[in-house]
């Protein structure tokens, strides 16, 4: 007999099940009566600080509501920790109706046999015609012939460019893709100092955020796992890797073109919201914060293609897109859900608000009117999904970026900071 | 009979409550931790002592230990050492002395991850109170204290000792309270000073209550996962990633619950261990105050 034997979960466990209704207040529950059931949907988002937003998000749920009388939408937040708070759900057979999928963890809930294959309520639905949405964000959801999850919007990360501050530096606005050299003079033009040596302004935005940096990592030829996505050593160790992070240690601290994290800590304030920083990398979801902001506005902004040493610059997109749980009690009542928040009515007011590029071309095609917008749309054929939609465990990852990061930052040589990142990667994969 | 039957009664709700979310849970994950599973899989796959190899093995792991113990070493004199400070300050007869004792017990009743953001702004470069105050008195202000390898450790030992300062206070004034007044009355007709009565009369009859609370403090301080989670997530370069927030990761970002259940019965070793070496030291020590 093998000593090594298979054994079926218990769950739901009643411990897990009585950690859940403390967490999110019970499972799928009756409505007032049993003609009225409750669909429970589950997203990250919290309380919004735009009010104009929430006050839209509403009126487009309510609207479902009087569309389909009987049906009460419940909506269950977790921002902050999402992926484990609904796998503690799950685990306690408390799954709810519909739930948001983020590209960056959708393989946790898509590998783990967490959703339904959508293909047969698209099959009675001819109304659905998948050819609506933009094919590489429809790929996050997408495991052979099988389909979980349905785009609702999406971003590709951006180089944000504050005009005013180009102004200021007398630069002319980026023309087209740059290189990292390129990138590095323009950054340095950009960075003014006083009469005593101090700086007012800086070319660029630095932070340590994995999903930012690593687009230097694509653009310089290298990536951060296997083409499989199976194990890190022999890819995030590259000399292409090393290099990458060697040249945005030294954005930071040979040329001084960027705040180091200190100095960001210092003021506690962004600095590209503030104005003091001229460029950052970022993704359409900070637009609705500059409708507001009194020191950058929208109208100050302009946007355009991540540095690249590469022919065609990649970049990366992060999508929310919709899923239906298995664990759904109203499976169809939740397809009903998912086809209306993806339906055009809904996304072109939805939409107006600013918050991201549709995921349906229609709709972004209508907004793409705008110079802003357009400029979004014209990434998106370079676009790439995020290892983790694909790659279970990609979180760990990423927080091991950070921490390479921040070694590197304070002084560790890049190709070691790597390589140990790369050992750590591979000794989690392996276990997993 | 009936008597008793009815003392089982008024037990049950605690003992119900001890058994489903105390006793039960940790049967659970004794139970997990010989399991490899990710939580969201069906299956369970049979790792024997695989598990506690791993953990045995994992440098992190033992790193995180470390960190721990330094945490512990550096919070728990400091927190006792203020505890008892403050206690012999509010067991006086003045005006309004309730209220300085609700004052220091605050924070201990405050949550945690808002006493943590608090702290950063505290402790932030130039702009932070504490380096505000630093460069009041000609002391460079540009530490960031949470990003420094050199500093992030006792930062957040220092926040720990503001924080535990309320329960330290009052299990110290208990014991302050608890001495009788005659040995006071006794030293000062021997002509004893104050200071001589603090450290010949109040510390040896103190001796019980620091006990406990060394004990309370030391397993307190080793499981602390709040302030690092929100305050410097185990960094800089892992110099703040406690054991606490070690296991977190283990179950949470990498999904490793059987690990992560196998590190946590290595930690409760630990934490035994370490009770029982205290436990033998203080008592050889009350021993030795009860022979002289």
């Amino acid at each position: 007999m093998n000593s090594r034997h298979q054994r079926r979960a218990f769950a739901p466990h009643p411990v897990w099940a009585a950690l859940a209704v403390l967490a999110f207040g019970g499972g799928c529950q009756p409505g007032p009566s049993q003609s009225t059931p409750i669909l429970r949907v589950a997203d990250w988002g919290g309380v919004a600080d735009d009010n104009a937003f929430s006050k839209t998000v509403n009126r487009l749920q309510r609207r479902f509501e009087e569309q389909n009388p009987g049906t009460k939408l419940r909506f269950e937040n977790a921002p902050g920790e999402y992926v484990p708070k609904m796998i503690l759900n799950f685990v306690a057979g408390a799954g709810p109706d519909v739930m948001s999928v983020d590209a960056s963890s959708a393989a946790v809930f898509i590998n783990n046999g967490q959703l339904r294959d959508l293909r047969p309520f698209m099959a009675a639905d001819p109304s659905f015609r998948p050819e609506d949405f933009w094919p590489n964000v429809m790929s996050v959801g997408a495991r052979e012939k099988a389909i979980y999850t349905i785009p609702g919007d999406f971003t590709p990360m951006v180089l944000y460019y504050n005009k005013r501050l180009f102004d200021r530096a007398r630069v002319p606005y980026p023309s087209g893709p740059m290189n990292f050299d390129q990138f590095l003079d323009l950054a340095k033009r950009l960075t003014l100092r006083d009469a005593k040596g101090n700086v007012t302004q800086y070319g660029f935005k630095f932070a340590n955020w994995m999903p930012m940096w690593i687009l230097f990592l694509w653009n310089n030829g290298g990536d951060v796992l296997s083409a499989d996505g199976a194990h890190a050593g022999g890819a995030l160790d590259s000399e292409e890797n090393a290099q990458a992070i060697r040249y945005l240690v030294d954005l930071v601290r040979t040329h001084k073109v960027a705040p180091d994290l200190s100095q960001t800590a210092a003021t506690g304030v962004d600095p590209f919201a503030t104005g003091t920083a001229a460029m950052m990398i970022s993704g359409h979801w900070e637009l609705p914060g500059f409708e507001t902001n009194p020191k950058v506005k929208v109208s100050d902004l302009g946007v355009t293609s991540v540095p690249s040493n590469l022919p065609q610059p990649v970049t990366v997109y992060y999508a929310k897109s919709f899923g239906i749980p298995t664990q759904s009690r109203s499976p169809e009542a939740a397809w009903k859900y998912l086809r209306y928040v993806t339906s055009r009515e809904f996304q072109t007011e939805y939409q107006s608000t600013g918050i991201a590029v549709c995921g349906r071309k229609d709709v972004a095609a209508a907004l793409g009117q705008d110079p802003l917008n357009r400029a979004f749309q014209r990434l998106i054929p370079s676009a790439r999904a995020p290892w983790g939609a694909k790659v279970v465990g990609y979180d760990f990852v990423e927080q091991e970026g950070v921490k390479m990061m921040q070694s590197a930052l304070l002084g560790a040589p890049p190709r070691e900071a790597l390589q140990q990142m790369a050992e750590r990667v591979d000794a989690y994969f392996r276990v997993r | 009979m009936k008597k008793s039957k009815l003392g089982y009664l008024f037990v049950l709700p605690a003992t119900l409550h001890l058994a489903l979310f105390a006793l039960f849970p940790l049967a659970y994950s004794v139970y997990i931790s010989f399991y490899k599973w990710n939580l969201l899989t069906s299956t369970k796959e049979w790792m024997g002592l695989a598990n506690y190899a791993y953990a045995f093995q994992d440098s992190l792991f033992w790193r995180a230990m470390g960190n721990s113990l330094r945490y512990a070493a550096l919070s728990v004199p400091m927190g006792m050492v203020a505890g008892l400070l403050v206690a012999v300050l509010v067991n006086q007869r003045l005006r309004g002395m309730a209220a300085f004792r609700t004052l220091f017990y605050i924070p201990a009743i405050s949550s945690g991850v808002a006493i943590s953001m608090l702290w950063i702004y505290m402790y932030l470069p130039q702009t932070g109170f504490i380096n505000s105050v630093l460069g009041a008195i000609g002391i460079d202000n540009r530490t960031d204290f949470l990003q420094n390898e050199g500093t992030a450790m006792f930062a957040l030992a220092f926040m720990s000792v503001w924080v535990g300062l309320g329960p330290k206070m009052v299990l110290y004034l208990a014991g302050l309270l608890s001495i009788p007044a005659s040995l006071y009355e006794a030293a000062d007709l021997d002509g004893a000073t104050k200071a001589r009565a603090f450290f010949r009369i109040t510390l040896p009859m103190l001796a019980p209550t620091s006990f406990f609370v060394l004990i309370t403090s030391t397993i307190g301080a080793i499981q602390v996962f709040t302030p690092v989670y929100i305050m410097t997530k185990g960094g800089p370069r892992e110099s703040t990633e406690v054991v606490g927030y070690h296991l977190y990761v283990e179950a949470w970002s990498k999904f490793l619950i059987g690990i992560a259940s196998a590190k946590s019965f290595v930690l409760l070793l630990v934490i035994v261990a370490l009770s029982i070496v205290q436990f033998r030291l203080m008592r050889r020590q009350l021993e030795g105050h009860a022979v002289s």
